[in-house]
């Protein structure tokens, strides 16, 4: 065989180790509900700014993750300092919860004795996150300097083991890339995972067979999460494949694939934490198919939600993920409404904040001659 | 690591190939190579014979028959480190990896300031007999997409000298090299200085007062034989061959037709857009009041490639085609 052993430096052939935080997650505990609630309201804050501004005209095209924060909160949840996210245009679940130690920002939002799921990664959250609202509104502040549109930017922090890659256009195109972001890691022989997202709609592309098949035969230390939100612009899963679902196209891949309630961040951080043991232990590579809602048409100010049928549409919204975990947290004695009314307050104080003082930074300088190729 | 060149004579444009890849593998051990039967067959073209046994499965890894997916796991690996070097098996099945090339790889540093330090070998070219998916010469796909870098050497120092080049520029670069060369062309390798960068270069391959030839690839060779026939009728063509596409070396083109005020482009890629009719622009742009006639252009038809030898030689430029394109050049 010409094909490469698998590098993991830890594959001892022992079961791998469940960290510590995965026994009491099982149960979704107390601590573990309120660090998802956080980062899932902090998204949720950032994206109704955005989608207000939209309405304003101050900004031309926003894609909306609301309905996706549990699974992309859930999900970054389950990586640390020097794994690779790579994101896609519904994941700032994902990336919020990469960059930011809300903690930080928002003193006392969590008790003292919190027993974290993830450590942050260190460094300014609050610089992140402005630069981050410069991306978003295109300021020579943001991480492409004005060049790109929103979530198309990469960023890295090598000092902080931040490796972000962020997307293109072109659906399916990433898988592979984020694939070979694993690559790099079995190349030198480290532990680190590279996680991804996709749509459903995209896993229609030759790139999603392509680079699952390359990474399941490499057994690169890769999971690829299908945000599943049962539409593609205006198209429905019926009209996409045929298949009863998706996670089983992981069988032909020879990888597993987990069917999840994307809503749950606890389930889907449970699903997350196997996927990325298996990964660094040096398994290969897992196939999550999380399902979400349709909240939103596909680009604000489109009228694609028109296509939604009215039952199911509103199957989506009584299962709004935020709402869920809210419910969860003061039926279950953990925190008051009024608790939760006061960290909605500060996420939004944060973000108007924050995105207020990038819409006064400056834009970029004309420059058309900005280099093409790495000196 | 070593940073040892290969010093040999009369080497074969096909192992000058090989040689590049080996030093440069044992020099840099980021350096990896990916393609379809690369590993233990050593390649459709044997290139990579024995790499396997060298340097083991993690750098020499054979891919699924998946271009796509190869160049853009190869462009996620160039972003965090790895210097990945994709064999295509032909240059021709580069098309079913356009996007990742010129969407993923080519914008990236442009979009994002991370660097892709990724070369893909592009065995091309006609003359034999090999139709329509075997042969193609598409060198304008790319020189058309910008954040790309261009070589197609004609000499086997030149394709020693600038693979090593092209896999240490951080920047993704199309290594053409032409098939009907492997096993034809030889020359030393003196051990030229070896840049880390792919910079554009436009050599004079024969100085000569009367018109000024453009070419690259096996079209050189055919423009030096036409050189000569010329000479013998008492003119002399002075003979630029261009191992870098791009990024493009003009000034020695311009300074040439400051002297033979006649110009003539000959390429093996098809006509319409080729790369001839950029260097026509560029040459009205910065040189019409030196010439002294239109800027003629001997290629290929718009036409793919057929199977049979003769009509496929038809097609090609032969060394009489040139010969008369550039005395009715001459002739205006
Ligand atoms: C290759 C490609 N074709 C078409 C489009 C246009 N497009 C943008 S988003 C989209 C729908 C995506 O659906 P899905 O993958 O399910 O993601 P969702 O927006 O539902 O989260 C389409 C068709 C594109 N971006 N890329
Ligand atoms: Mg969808």
């Amino acid at each position: 065989m010409d094909q490469p052993a698998n590098s993991s430096t830890s594959n001892t052939g022992a079961p791998p180790e469940v960290s510590p935080a995965a026994a009491w997650l099982d149960t979704g505990s107390d601590h573990a509900l309120r660090e998802m609630h956080a980062y899932m309201r902090l998204t949720r804050e950032w994206d109704l700014r955005y989608e207000k501004m939209f309405k304003t005209g101050a900004l031309s095209k926003w894609y909306s993750s609301v309905g996706n924060e549990a699974a992309t909160v859930a999900a970054a949840s389950a990586i640390e300092k020097g794994d690779a996210l790579v994101s896609l245009h519904r994941d700032a679940g994902a990336i919020l919860r990469h960059y930011v130690d809300i903690e930080s920002l928002i003193p006392e939002i969590f008790p003292s004795n919190m027993n974290l799921i993830r450590q942050p990664l260190g460094g300014d959250s609050r610089e992140r996150l402005f630069r981050l609202a410069c991306q978003m509104l295109g300021r020579q502040h943001g991480y492409s300097a004005g060049h790109e549109r929103s979530y198309h930017y990469n960023h890295m922090e090598p000092e902080h083991g931040l490796i972000h890659i962020g997307m293109i256009s072109h659906l399916g195109s990433m898988i592979p890339v984020a694939a070979g972001a694993a690559l790099s890691f079995q190349q030198q022989k480290s532990d680190r995972v590279a996680i991804n997202f996709i749509g459903e709609g995209a896993t229609s592309t030759g790139d999603f067979h392509e680079g699952l098949n390359i990474a399941s035969v490499w057994k690169l230390p890769f999971i690829l999460i299908i945000e599943n939100n049962h539409w593609a612009f205006s198209t429905p899963t019926s009209q996409q494949y045929a298949c009863d679902n998706l996670a089983s196209r992981a069988i032909g891949y020879g990888m597993p694939g987990v069917e999840v309630d994307g809503n749950d961040p606890i389930a889907m951080h449970q699903v997350m934490q196997e996927a990325v043991q298996r990964a660094r232990s040096g398994e290969g590579p897992t196939l999550v198919e999380a399902h979400v809602g349709r909240h939103r048409g596909h680009s604000e100010g489109d009228d694609s939600l028109d296509q939604v049928p009215g039952d199911e549409l509103k199957g989506y919204l009584e299962n709004d993920p935020m709402d869920l975990i809210e419910t969860r947290l003061v039926n279950g004695g953990i925190v008051s409404r009024a608790w939760l009314e006061e960290i909605r307050e500060k996420c939004a104080a944060l973000i108007m904040e924050v995105v207020d003082e990038a819409m006064s930074m400056p834009e970029p300088e004309p420059n058309s001659d900005r280099s093409i190729h790495a000196e | 690591m070593p940073n040892e060149m290969t010093i040999e004579e009369n080497v074969l444009y096909i192992e000058a190939l090989s040689h590049a890849l080996r030093d440069e593998m044992r020099h840099d051990p980021s350096v990896m190579l990916m393609g379809q039967d690369i590993a233990g067959h050593g390649g459709a073209f044997k290139i990579t014979k024995g790499f396997l046994d060298e340097f083991g499965p993690q750098r020499v890894r054979n891919t699924p028959i998946a271009e796509s997916g190869t160049i853009g796991i190869a462009t996620g690996a160039a972003i965090l480190g790895q210097r990945p070097v994709i064999e295509m098996q032909f240059a021709d099945f580069i098309s079913c990896g356009f996007n990742q090339l010129v969407n993923v790889a080519a914008k990236m540093y442009w979009r994002t300031e991370c660097a892709v330090p990724l070369v893909i070998r592009m065995p091309g070219g006609g003359g034999m007999g090999a139709g329509a998916f075997h042969s193609q010469n598409v060198e304008s796909w790319f020189l058309h997409s910008p954040g790309l870098k261009v070589v197609a050497p004609a000499f086997s120092d030149d394709a020693y000298r600038l693979l090593r080049s092209a896999i240490k520029d951080p920047n993704p670069v199309i290594y053409f090299e032409h098939k009907f060369l492997y096993r034809r062309e030889r020359t030393d390798l003196k051990g030229t200085e070896i840049k880390d960068r792919v910079v554009g270069e436009a050599n004079v391959r024969r100085s000569g007062k009367d018109l000024t030839s453009i070419s690259w690839g096996w079209m050189t060779h055919r423009v030096l034989e036409a050189a000569e026939i010329m000479a013998a009728e008492g003119v002399e063509i002075e003979v630029i061959d261009l191992p870098v596409l791009s990024p493009l070396d003009l000034d020695p083109i311009l300074q040439s037709i400051e002297k033979t005020e006649h110009v003539a482009i000959t390429h093996e890629a098809t006509r319409t857009c080729g790369f001839g009719a950029e260097l026509a622009a560029r040459i009205s742009d910065e040189a019409i009041w030196n010439l002294d006639g239109p800027v003629t252009r001997i290629t290929y038809p718009d036409s793919p490639s057929p199977f049979n030898k003769k009509l496929e030689a038809d097609r090609i430029p032969s060394v009489d085609v040139i010969c008369d394109g550039w005395r009715q050049a001459l002739q205006s």
